[in-house]
């Protein structure tokens, strides 16, 4: 990006980019709870009706309000985006549209689902016999994978597409299979799922973490802990894997993207891991610790193998210095992060195995209320990596970002900008004062009588009579 | 008009009924005032809307998802013309989805006061700027990749502002013919003829502005007025014309039968009789469906998501409606 564009303001290449990103980070934060946060609240009310806990019961319901706020947020941010293809980048749409959309209508059929039982799940609770409520409900979370599937099929095609035939750049064929499940799919969709299960275990665990340093240690503290806690922790060493699988993968798939990440200049041997840092336009790099030869250690087994650097790409095929830096420190982020948590989820099971309790440390609980944070972080991390990677490519080497933008005058799309922020800077405040307002109301009802059902929670049954027609 | 442009179709008539209905309830309490009864209003609205708001809005995201997977053409050239009126309609759906929830949250007066005022404003800016876009791709000012004149002469003209103010007017009148529903269904015996004196003076608003709008069809695009008034959009029309003052009259007369599959049906043939008529085309003159259509492929799959969307979707929906409507009725009389 040169500064010319920021001032002549004659493309609005840059506010779109910004827009984009900006919208897509904010929605990215609503899909963890939104996509599983209802298979741990089934396993909850699961764990209710097995043990008839009351408690359990009455956890499950509350989670089922914070996940209908939470969708009903993330509906709203996941339509402005599907709009965002048409205002940004009619251009992608126009020629790739019946590929890429493809995901997008399957995730259109979960988007349905998931609306229509989180309506039913929500609306059902006392009002269905319990199991038939708990089997209704069992449609979510399937719904939510398909839904994440089709997303992911749709960015996967952005970043290694097939399964189309162009003429003259002009989609002629489509292989509907091949479009839908492109190379980096098989990584991407894995690495995803996992990391919003990881992230919505340890975000709901974090608030009773909290709980538990504040001096709550009753059963609704611990259970409410212990399952979602597990859940996340069980999946990190998965998820160790699974990302290096994908960030090998990349080595072959999207070449560039990974010399960035691994801020690699030139094509060598015996490259080394750079950690930290920055690269500059002559290919140094300042501030970082490289660690020697583990880079081709790690792409190749062998302090030998050869990894492909960014001046192997043409200057307009590949990201420029400061994108790469910021692939680059972002993948470092998400990295560190993710094994921090699997240093945490350790530490939990050893005590948990070695000791058959929970642990009863303050310093595991600082860190166990940090876990959700930092797992938020290491998502919006990952995809910076990924789509700031991929740059300056909108669909890997098939179309440019700068190609796929809207002609719309750079001054419009800076109003739109400015208004969208301002519109969901309020979305936020209201929806962390609804949630906090929820928590406080949860605590004091439960100081007051800790087994009294629900009552007239928003989006929650409604009571009998609308109290302002009340008699 | 092939499957996939007809499912198009029934996508967007299922979010103008659907939706509509919803941003009527909007519209009617922006109009509520500040009176005991105006509150009373206020909170039938919010009881009728919350369950199933949400399931509704899908029915816009289903209609752009088919529009780029199925037309990527046409998507893009509507696009490019047409964005300022994509950005309004919008803006007025995040503020409304926002200050909706935050209503639940608001307890202060004047906080209250203002989320009811930006709701019902946002319930004004969606319906209209939605319905215009409709009136620009009528009107035949979107070109093939791009707009054949400036993109505020495609955006805002004669025809776009006429669909707009007669979205306006079908969704003030939908809104309060089902909120006549709602009233019956809480036992609200005073609401009831509040909303029905407003789904009367609704009907004939629409009327009247539903005859200027052809008007307007009539001087500014006549091959579409030929085919609404003498070709495949004419049963539709027919409908709409006959079934508004229909509704009307059950209103009037208090007569509490079919008024709500009427009316979703005068509305609905609105927005068919516009399709039907522009039919074959995507862009009057310019684009047809043929042209536009994606790969066969692709047009295979959106027919399954389609076929499963009809086998999976409406059963479940039709046990929410179903589930919301007992649970009303299970109430014990207070």
């Amino acid at each position: 990006m040169t500064s010319t564009v920021w001032l002549a303001g004659e493309s609005a290449l840059l506010p779109s980019r910004i827009q984009m990103a900006f919208t897509l980070a904010s929605h990215v934060l609503l899909v963890p709870l939104g996509v599983a946060l209802p298979t741990l609240t089934l396993l909850m009310e699961g764990i209710g009706i097995a043990r008839n806990d009351p408690v359990a019961l009455k956890i499950a319901r509350r989670w089922s309000v914070v996940m209908a706020v939470q969708f009903a947020v993330g509906a709203v941010t996941g339509t402005i985006l599907s709009f965002e293809f048409g205002i940004l980048w009619p251009r992608m749409m126009g020629r790739f549209g019946a590929a890429i959309g493809l995901g997008f209508a399957i995730e259109g059929l979960a988007f349905f689902l998931e609306a229509i039982f989180i309506g039913i799940y929500l609306y059902g609770w006392e009002r269905l016999p319990r199991r038939t409520h708990f089997l209704l409900g069992l449609v979510l979370p399937p719904a939510g994978l398909l839904g994440a599937f089709g997303v992911l099929s749709a960015n996967s095609f952005m970043n290694t597409p097939g399964g189309v035939t162009l003429q003259a750049g002009r989609l002629v064929d489509v292989d509907v299979v091949a479009a839908l499940f492109t190379r980096a799919l098989g990584y991407e969709f894995w690495h995803f799922l996992i990391a919003i299960y990881m992230t919505a275990g340890f975000a709901v665990a974090s608030v009773y973490a909290v709980a538990w340093l504040r001096g709550r240690r009753d059963h609704y503290q611990k259970l409410a802990f212990l399952v979602p806690f597990t859940v996340a922790a069980a999946l990190t060493p998965v998820q160790l894997v699974v990302g290096d699988l994908s960030a090998r993968a990349l080595v072959g798939d999207q070449p560039a993207k990974f010399a960035a990440i691994e801020l690699t200049w030139r094509t060598r041997e015996q490259n080394p891991e750079v950690i930290g840092g920055l690269i500059d336009d002559a290919g140094d790099v300042r501030f970082g610790i490289a660690v020697p030869v583990l880079d081709s250690i790690l792409v190749g087994y062998s302090p030998n193998a050869v990894v492909r650097g960014l001046t192997d790409f043409a200057a307009n095929a590949r990201p420029s210095t400061v994108e790469a830096n910021i692939a680059h420190l972002a993948f470092d982020a998400m990295v560190g992060l993710g094994l921090a948590g699997a240093a945490l989820a350790a530490w939990y099971f050893w005590v948990l195995l070695r000791r058959r309790r929970l642990p009863d440390s303050v310093w595991f609980y600082r860190l166990a209320a940090l876990a959700g944070a930092g797992c938020y972080l290491a998502v919006e991390a990952g995809w910076v990596t990924t789509e700031v990677g991929r740059q300056p490519w909108i669909v890997y080497g098939l179309m440019r970002v700068s190609d796929a933008v809207t002609s719309a005058p750079a001054s419009f799309v800076w109003t739109m900008l400015a208004t969208l922020v301002a519109v969901y800077a309020l979305i936020a405040y209201f929806f962390v004062t609804l949630l906090l307002r929820l928590a406080a109301r949860w605590r004091r009802e439960d100081e007051k009588s800790p087994t009294a059902p629900e009552e007239g929670a928003p989006y929650g049954p409604r009571p009998a009579r609308f109290p302002e027609l009340g008699s | 008009m092939n499957l996939i442009a007809f499912s198009l179709l029934l996508s967007v008539t299922a979010y103008s009924t659907a939706g509509g209905v919803d941003f009527g309830a909007g519209i009617w309490d922006l109009l509520a005032g500040t009176s005991a009864r105006g509150r009373e209003a206020r909170a039938l609205i919010d009881h009728a809307m919350a369950p199933v708001w949400e399931v509704n809005n899908v029915w816009l995201a289903f209609a752009i998802v088919l529009c780029w997977t199925g037309f990527p053409i046409f998507f893009q050239s509507t696009f490019l013309s047409l964005y300022p009126l994509f950005s309004l309609a919008l803006i007025g759906l995040i503020l409304r989805g926002a200050f909706f929830a935050f209503r639940h949250v608001a307890d202060d007066p004047r906080s209250h006061r203002i989320a009811d005022l930006v709701f019902g404003a946002s319930s004004l800016l969606t319906p209209f700027f939605f319905a215009a876009s409709l009136g620009a791709i009528a009107s035949g000012r979107v070109g093939i990749a791009g707009p054949s004149q400036s993109v505020l002469a495609a955006s805002f003209s004669p025809m776009s502002i006429s669909f707009g103010l007669v979205s306006l007017a079908a969704t003030a009148f939908s809104g309060a013919s089902f909120l006549v529903g709602d009233a019956r269904r809480y036992g609200a015996a005073e609401l009831v003829g509040y909303f029905r004196r407003r789904a009367v003076a609704a009907a004939l608003v629409l009327i009247v502005i539903g005859s200027m709008a052809l008007l307007t069809i009539a001087l500014q695009a006549a091959p579409l007025f030929r085919s609404m008034l003498a070709g495949p959009g004419l049963p539709f029309v027919l409908v709409t014309m006959i079934l508004t003052p229909v509704v009307a009259v059950l209103h009037w007369r208090g007569i509490f039968r079919w008024y709500r599959v009427l009316t979703v049906a005068a509305v609905g043939s609105m927005v068919m009789a516009w399709g039907f008529a522009q039919s074959p085309y995507l862009l009057p003159g310019q684009l047809t469906i043929e042209q536009a259509s994606a790969p066969p492929a692709t047009q295979a799959l959106l027919l399954i998501v389609a076929a499963a969307l009809l086998l999976v979707i409406v059963p479940a929906m039709a046990l929410l409606y179903y589930l919301d409507q007992r649970s009303a009725l299970d109430v014990p009389e207070a």
